[in-house]
């Protein structure tokens, strides 16, 4: 049902973010001050290494080519499949990202869960009550998530949650009982996004002739309103839903070193202060691609949520 | 048909009202009428006059208004203070409604057939509606229940006219065509078979010919179910096809009501008068209409008095002041004036003098035919004379394969919206182009205009071959005005009147003194206050902003004027009044026009010379007088028959079918499918264009259709459609 021609141009369009995502952070590492052999040696023997030592450790990782050579042999690597090693462990990148991005993934997908569960139903009751006190009470706790940086309330919760009432562990990763304050903590910012973006889209729903129409038939306003309205006001909502992921995956990133959970937030940012570049080109190679994906897959499923655009939409 | 002392329907006094930030609209104040068991009863006004509130009053729907007082009862249930819950219930069981606009009432994101079965859900079980199951959640939906809807859906599509609807079920309403969709509303609304229907301006939406249909299928479901239907239209002709009785609304409330016949045939209230003035018959052509004066006027606060006054030309003081009496006038007539006497003496008197006003025909202009306007028949005219306006063999070809894969797979999918059009148009001529939606016509205007260029052939504007707006020159491009389709939408809403008119002009490079000199001038070409200059468009009216969008085509004095649904979707009032300028202007200017509409009466009445098109193709040419008393092309023919008269001599004569889509063109004669003297060699052979009088027609039996359209006098009556009332 997905014409070829669009997938093609997807892919074409993909292809050239990461080209360009690929290029920036490779640009950015070389022009940060500070010679990444020293500052690995340093940390493996916690001494100034040789002038010697130094050397050695540039010409095994080939630091001593030109930049854009340097470049040209990662590219080729990645298309092998190998993204490149650690400077410390001399471990795969490929395999320290497979160990830490489920404990990401599994946080960002609880975030948006926890993000829709809260927006949905404020959205549509703000929606019915518009302009009623229920409706500026459900804007003003918007209002509130948005402004509230996420890293905040995250010690917000902890202190309350975890230090006070003792309910949810302070740290650390694993159970359910681990996910839940991390969850709201990211997921809070976006339900106050998307709940908005609900209230507009049933708003604008309401306001359409088929409402009118659906309602002559005698059906009730609960019907009317959750299976008719809903269903075309979320085709907005998935939109925006599945753009945001990108961002809840970097949010994920400050949460996870809130409540020090392993992940690739964890791994990233350890890795920038160790200097371990090939690990940092690693995860950001791995989120741009995952970034892509969920927008390629936000539009079909955009394409499956509203018919006229499934089917190439055009008649008479 | 005659009323039972309790009718099914009775609406008393009813007052609607709705707050705007002006204050509150009095938007129906004080109607009372009924609707009898199996009756049909339409409710005739202009735009504001309150039919659309008064039809949602009934059912129920709050939005727009509140009803503040009076009473409606159906079937013995006093509905303005029943409970919500009841008036559901009557909703799915007993009161359906089908809307305006089939495009926008249905939900786009659900089947028709979905939407059908739900219908079919509510009116079995109107007080269970439990969400998971109407959301289709497999456990909470019972099979065997819902795949018994699924059937019923299949049959009330089937009885409302879709083809192949088992096929067609799970299509989403965006893969039907406007009048199918219509179709499907009515399916929806039959679900619940309903004891009431009300239809607010089922047809306005769709073309004559499909309009025909939809009537045809409204009296059908009366004569099969002896369903009551209150039709709520702006048409006369319309009422005049299908109602029993009329009630004409005006401010909101009843002006006249009676047996349609009667009230059409002999109106009494003044504005029946005027409304029907408005109208075009079919010996109008070329002459001035009447139409009423000033505007529709939203009724704020409560002044007393005849609501028609301000536009009455009749009015004395005392109609400003009290209340008009309700005079009952016999044969089941009322009417609410108070100065009947005085108005009919003077009508009398003054008859004599309206009915000579005009049908000044346009001399000077005699349509001939032209050296490339017909398809290498023998031309009249002297070759070197240059029209103003010329296509040559002009086609237009879209490609919508839409992937690499169906390509490779099954070829292109050619759709072909114009299929080598000749046409020439003289200095000071009016030619009209005329057919369904789907036929063509809009791809015309684009090609004429520049908007597209044409895949095949040439267009020429005085002799000289142009391009794509791009390509144009500024004189080329000033040489033609366009009026586009629904002025709303192509008029920018941020922009005052004097700046949208300026906009033209400005792009030729006018300085500011001389546009200022100019929009005055064409403001008052078009009969606009001055004062109009800095308004914009939201605070004007549709006939208001038409003539701003004619003083904007107009600017740069082209030489050619075009003119894309010029009058589609205003009141008959303001479209008489937009008509008449319109013929001013050309006679005035000396304009050369193209008109192109789906309305047959609008083109002939403006058009000297007639092209009639189906699915890309000039199907007959001539003369707008001999297209319309002796048609040769059946389509022409059906294409009149499908006009709804208000004299109701002789009813609207649907076409079969619809138009089929240009990528699969019908082999042969494309009209085949659906025409009514088709023959086998009509299947197999394209047919020439033939020469029948002034007229030119593609069809095997051209001559023949142009006698059998001659002999078929109006008062033969066509033996399958029962005679209504
Ligand atoms: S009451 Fe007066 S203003 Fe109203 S229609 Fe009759 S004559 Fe005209
Ligand atoms: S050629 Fe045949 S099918 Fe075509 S219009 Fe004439 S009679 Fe009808």
């Amino acid at each position: 049902m997905i014409s070829t021609n669009f997938l093609a141009y997807r892919l074409a369009t993909a292809l050239i973010v990461l080209f360009g995502v690929s290029v920036l952070t490779f640009g950015l590492i070389y022009l940060t001050p500070g010679d990444p052999a020293e500052t690995v040696l340093i940390q493996q023997t916690d001494q100034q290494p040789s002038q010697e030592a130094v050397d050695a450790f540039r010409a095994e990782h080939g630091l001593n080519d030109p930049i854009p050579l340097q470049y040209v042999d990662w590219v080729a690597g990645v298309f092998q499949g190998d993204i490149g090693q650690s400077y410390y462990s001399d471990r795969p990148v490929s395999e320290m990202i497979v160990q830490h991005a489920p404990a990401t993934v599994e946080l960002a997908v609880a975030a948006m869960v926890v993000a829709l569960l809260i927006a949905i139903p404020t959205g549509v009751l703000s929606a019915i009550h518009r302009g009623e006190r229920l409706d500026v009470a459900c804007q003003l706790g918007a209002l509130v998530g948005v402004s509230m940086p996420n890293f905040w309330l995250g010690y917000l919760l902890i202190i309350v949650f975890s230090l006070h009432l003792g309910l949810f562990p302070v740290s650390g990763s694993g159970g359910l009982e681990n996910l839940v304050l991390p969850a709201v903590a990211l997921g809070t910012g976006m339900a106050a996004i998307v709940t908005r973006l609900v209230r507009t889209a049933m708003l604008e729903e309401l306001d359409r002739a088929y409402v009118d129409a659906v309602r002559s038939k005698g059906l009730g306003e609960r019907i009317v309103i959750y299976k008719h309205a809903l269903r075309n006001a979320l085709i907005p909502v998935v939109t925006v839903v599945g753009l945001q992921f990108g961002f809840v995956l970097n949010g994920a990133v400050v949460i996870e070193i809130v409540f020090q959970r392993p992940g690739l937030g964890t791994l990233l940012v350890d890795a920038i202060f160790a200097r371990d570049y090939p690990v940092v080109q690693g995860v950001v190679l791995v989120t741009a691609v995952a970034f892509v994906l969920t927008n390629l897959l936000v539009d079909l499923s955009y394409r499956y949520l509203d018919p006229r655009i499934r089917l190439g939409g055009v008649s008479a | 048909m005659t009323v039972a002392s309790d009718p099914l329907l009775d609406v008393e006094n009813l007052h609607t009202h709705f707050r705007t930030d002006e204050g509150t609209v009095r938007a129906v104040d004080g109607a009372s009428f009924t609707v009898g068991e199996g009756e049909i009863v339409g409710i005739v006004g202009e735009s504001g006059s309150g039919k659309s509130v008064t039809g949602r009053s009934i059912i129920g729907l709050e939005s727009p208004g509140e009803i503040v007082e009076g009473s409606i009862t159906f079937d013995g249930t006093e509905l303005t203070d029943a409970s919500p819950a009841t008036r559901r219930r009557l909703r799915g069981t007993s009161i359906s409604m089908v809307f305006q606009d089939p495009n926008t009432t249905l939900n786009p994101v659900f089947t028709v057939g979905e939407q059908i079965q739900e219908s079919l859900k509510v009116h079995a079980d109107p007080d269970r509606q439990r969400l998971l199951e109407y959301l289709g959640v497999p456990l909470f939906r019972s099979r065997s229940e819902w795949s018994g809807y699924r059937e019923r859906a299949i049959e009330l599509m089937e009885q409302v006219g879709i083809a192949d609807p088992g096929d067609r079920i799970d299509d989403y309403p965006h893969e039907f065509s406007g009048g199918m969709r219509q179709r499907v509303m009515l399916a929806i609304a039959l679900a619940a078979q309903p004891d009431l229907l009300i239809a607010d301006e089922p047809t306005t939406a769709l073309d004559t010919t499909t309009q025909a249909q939809i009537l045809e299928r409204l009296r059908e479901l009366r004569e099969t179910f002896g369903t009551a239907v209150l039709l709520i239209t702006h048409d006369l002709g319309v009422v005049a096809e299908t109602c029993d009785r009329v009630v004409v609304l005006y401010g909101g409330e009843v002006m006249e009501a009676g047996p349609t016949d009667r009230v059409l045939t002999e109106p009494s209230h003044p504005y029946t008068r005027g409304l029907l003035e408005c109208l075009i018959e079919a010996d109008d052509h070329g002459s001035r209409l009447s139409a009423i004066d000033g505007l529709v006027p939203d009724r704020f606060g409560s002044e007393p008095g005849c609501p028609f006054a301000s536009r009455c030309d009749h009015a004395v003081d005392e109609c400003r002041t009290v209340d008009p009496p309700v005079v009952d006038v016999g044969d089941d007539r009322r009417v609410a004036c108070g100065e009947l006497d005085r108005v009919r003496r003077r009508t009398e008197s003054d008859d004599g003098e309206t009915t000579v006003s005009g049908h000044a025909s346009r001399e000077g202009v005699v349509p001939r035919l032209l050296a490339f306007d017909g398809d290498g028949i023998d031309p009249d005219t002297d070759p070197h004379e240059h029209p103003v306006l010329e296509l040559e063999g002009v086609s237009k070809t879209y490609d919508t394969t839409d992937s690499t894969l169906e390509r490779l797979r099954s070829g292109r999918q050619l759709l072909r919206a114009v299929d080598g059009v000749d046409l020439a148009v003289e200095p000071g001529e009016t030619v009209g182009i005329v057919g369904e939606s789907g036929s063509g016509k809009s791809t015309i205007v684009r090609l004429l205009t520049g908007l597209e260029e044409p895949t095949d052939g040439e267009v020429r504007l005085d002799g000289t071959s142009v391009g794509s707006v791009d390509e144009r020159t500024r004189e080329q491009l000033a040489d033609v005005g366009v009026v586009f389709q629904d002025a709303r939408s192509s008029i920018n809403p941020r922009l005052t009147v004097a700046e949208a008119i300026a906009e033209p002009l400005v792009e030729a490079g006018w300085d500011e003194d001389r546009r200022e000199r100019r929009i005055e001038e064409l403001l008052e070409l078009v009969e606009l206050a001055p004062e109009y200059a800095q308004r914009r468009p939201h605070q004007l009216s549709g006939g208001q902003l038409q003539r701003v969008a004619i003083a904007r085509a107009i600017a740069l004095e082209p030489r050619l004027l075009v003119l894309d649904e010029p009058v589609s979707g205003l009141d008959v009032s303001i479209r008489a009044k937009i008509l008449n300028l319109l013929a001013d202007m050309r006679d005035r200017l000396g304009l050369t026009t193209v008109v192109i509409s789906h309305d047959l009466d609008v083109v002939t009445h403006l058009a000297d010379r007639v092209l009639v098109t189906y699915l890309g193709r000039v199907v007959e040419r001539g003369p707008a007088e001999t297209l319309c008393d002796r048609p040769s092309h059946p389509y022409t023919k059906a294409l009149y028959d499908a006009i709804p008269s208000v004299t109701g001599s002789e009813t609207a004569r649907a076409l079969a079918g619809e138009i089929p889509s240009p990528v699969n063109r019908p082999g042969g004669c494309a009209f085949h499918t659906r025409c009514p003297m088709a023959e086998p060699e009509c299947e197999a052979e394209d047919p020439a264009v033939t020469r029948v009088g002034e007229a030119r027609s593609r069809c095997h039996f051209a001559e023949s259709v142009a006698e059998r359209s001659t002999t078929d006098s109006p008062d033969s009556e066509s033996p399958d459609v029962p005679n209504s009332s």
